[in-house]
């Protein structure tokens, strides 16, 4: 009976966390509104100077406030969305969003609240991760939450002192990431060692050749400008982001080679072929793992470019032209993996098994 | 010589002298994907329907990523049918989630970046958004599928529980590794900026664009959890019906 059931409580999980978090306004400043009924115009055709047919639809909407003094107090506001909602989008009847005052004395909507789905999928995610994993997922979360709290000290550093250059600081971000990591998933022992450096060692060979290149080429039809939500120093962090990137999918690969290989007994050279060949088996799809993430981002941007007549080479250069050049380069560390921890591990493991 | 076709030229050389044949088909592999993807912002674009093109697209590139990267024949069809399950679960999840997030389009951070561009498009970006979904979590379900195919083997027909667990738990483990530091690099520029503005954690939560990244990596969590029980429950499946 368990045995089969137990797969709803992800299910279970959802439906707990978003009904919650509907009922979780009061824990709010901000003003929240939940909307009780809506009117809406007829979709009006609207056209724009290219040519894009789209259609905007104003609704009045009735809403009731969930929280501050006024809780309980009603109000109406307007709400414009359109079909494609690029930056609007349609209230229903029982939507939750946050509310601000406007100049007269009404209200205005400011914001959908989001808490809820994110609280769900984290719940269903986790749940999921518990019944499958089981003793082993403590480690992992455990690992995981170590890391955010780096993040987060790296970040509380960043801001706060002038003094630290930001480029030493994320590499050592990096460093501290692999290390702690390594603890945590493999322990504290010769194999731990041999796939926290190659780690290290595969991602700066693999940024160090991509930096050669991007030099050598002078960054033709590279834009590092469009690098998002940045002010300052954008190639800075078009670094920091493929070392960080690629990091999780160039340890995944070392700690698989060296776990492999030192289960093994034969000489020096056969551990090493063992290695190559495993390392071989998984790099195709450990690159496309890290590709399809990278670019799949992409594509709000890019059909809002070329619905905005731009080119198709315009629109990848520009647009997607990052996220290649950051799978690339992220797919060199993971490639140059392969050889540096087969060599490192049959070199280093014999001393251990050969006691 | 323009940046990305050297960058490419170097990691095809990387990957003869490395995997040999096996490196060239993994080269080849990633050439489709390119393609494919592109082929698919500019489907999207001239009007079809972004889910259709993201299903379809779906199909080229898992069916690329496993079987060029896949040299036993067993291994790879186990993976394949196990991935196309995942991909149907996990599309649910994503048009249930991104319906219920509204996290679709642009966000008021991104307003400096659109001027002079035209939002009213006729695109649907909702739809976008969960084609979005679903692509970006395939090479994290074809890597975990072909792990999960290749240690069944491995083990054979007369695996234990306690054995299989183990194993669901170290691919599990790398995995979350691989998505949590693959998501989160391309999110640096998004922490400095939210640092920067000193946003508070409710803020954060409920944030269009931080929401909407959240949500994307719990996807590629929850699809890469889903592909080791399936692909384990296929790999017996097949074996029980004789084609292992």
């Amino acid at each position: 009976m368990w045995r089969k059931w137990r797969w709803l409580l992800p299910v279970v999980a959802f439906l707990a966390f978003f009904g919650g978090a509907r009922l979780d306004a009061r824990l709010y400043r901000q003003p929240i509104a939940q909307v009780t009924a809506v009117t809406a115009t007829k979709p009006k055709a609207q056209t724009d100077n290219l040519g894009n047919r789209d259609h905007l639809t104003t609704q009045r909407v009735a809403a009731r406030l969930l929280n501050t003094a006024h809780r309980g107090r009603r109000l109406t506001f307007t709400n414009v969305y359109s079909y494609s909602g690029a930056m609007d989008s349609r209230l229903v009847v029982g939507s939750q969003c946050f509310v601000s005052t406007t100049a007269g004395g009404g209200y205005q909507l400011q914001n959908r609240k989001r808490d809820g789905i994110v609280l769900a999928l984290l719940g269903f995610a986790l749940t999921l991760l518990v019944l499958v994993m089981r003793r082993r997922f403590v480690m992992s979360a455990l690992s995981i939450l170590a890391n955010i709290a780096l993040l987060a000290l790296a970040l509380h550093v960043e801001l706060s002192s002038r003094d630290v250059s930001a480029w030493w600081l994320f590499a050592g971000l990096a460093v501290l990431f692999t290390a702690v990591t390594t603890v945590f998933v493999v322990g504290f022992n010769r194999q731990a060692a041999v796939a926290g450096v190659t780690t290290i060692g595969a991602t700066a060979a693999g940024v160090g050749l991509g930096y050669l290149i991007f030099t050598l080429t002078g960054y033709r039809n590279l834009h590092l400008e469009s690098v998002k939500y940045v002010t300052q120093a954008p190639q800075l962090l078009f670094y920091v982001q493929i070392i960080i990137g690629s990091l999780g999918a160039v340890f995944d690969e070392c700690t698989d080679i060296t776990a492999a290989v030192s289960e093994l007994e034969a000489g020096g050279a056969a551990r090493f072929r063992a290695g190559m060949a495993i390392g071989r088996n998984i790099m195709g799809p450990l690159i496309a793992v890290l590709f399809m993430i990278f670019i799949a981002d992409t594509f709000t941007e890019s059909v809002l470019w070329l619905r905005n007549g731009n080119a198709i080479s315009q629109t990848v250069i520009w647009v997607m032209g990052l996220g290649f050049a950051q799978a690339l380069v992220s797919a060199f560390g993971i490639v140059l993996a392969v050889p540096l921890t087969s060599g490192l591990a049959a070199w280093a493991a014999p001393k251990e098994v050969g006691a | 010589m323009s940046t990305i076709p050297a960058l490419m030229l170097a990691l095809l050389v990387l990957l003869t002298l490395v995997g040999g044949r096996a490196g060239l088909s993994n080269f080849l592999a990633l050439l489709i994907n390119m393609l494919v993807m592109i082929a698919a912002a500019v489907l999207m674009a001239g009007g079809f329907n972004p889910i259709g093109v993201a299903v379809v697209a779906g199909l080229a590139v898992l069916s690329a990523v496993i079987f060029l990267s896949t040299r036993d024949a067993a291994v790879a069809g186990t993976a394949f049918v196990s991935s196309l399950l995942v991909m149907a679960l996990v599309l649910g999840v994503v048009v249930v989630s991104v319906t219920l997030s509204h996290t679709a389009g642009f966000g008021p951070e991104d307003a400096e970046e659109l001027e002079g561009f035209s939002l009213y498009v006729g695109v649907s970006f909702q739809n976008i958004l969960i084609a979005t979904g679903l692509l970006s979590t395939l090479g994290a379900i074809a890597e975990a599928a072909v792990a999960v195919a290749a240690g069944m083997q491995e083990l054979g027909p007369k695996v234990t529980r306690q054995a299989r667990t183990r194993m669901a738990g170290a691919i599990i483990g790398t995995g979350l590794n691989t998505l949590f530091f693959g998501f989160f690099g391309g999110f640096a520029g998004l922490f400095v900026w939210f640092a920067q503005l000193k946003y508070p954690l409710w803020q954060v939560l409920n944030n269009q664009i931080f929401a909407g990244e959240l949500i994307q990596v719990l996807f590629a969590v929850i699809a890469v959890t889903l592909t080791v029980p399936i692909t384990m429950w296929v790999t017996l499946t097949r074996a029980k019906g004789g084609h292992n």
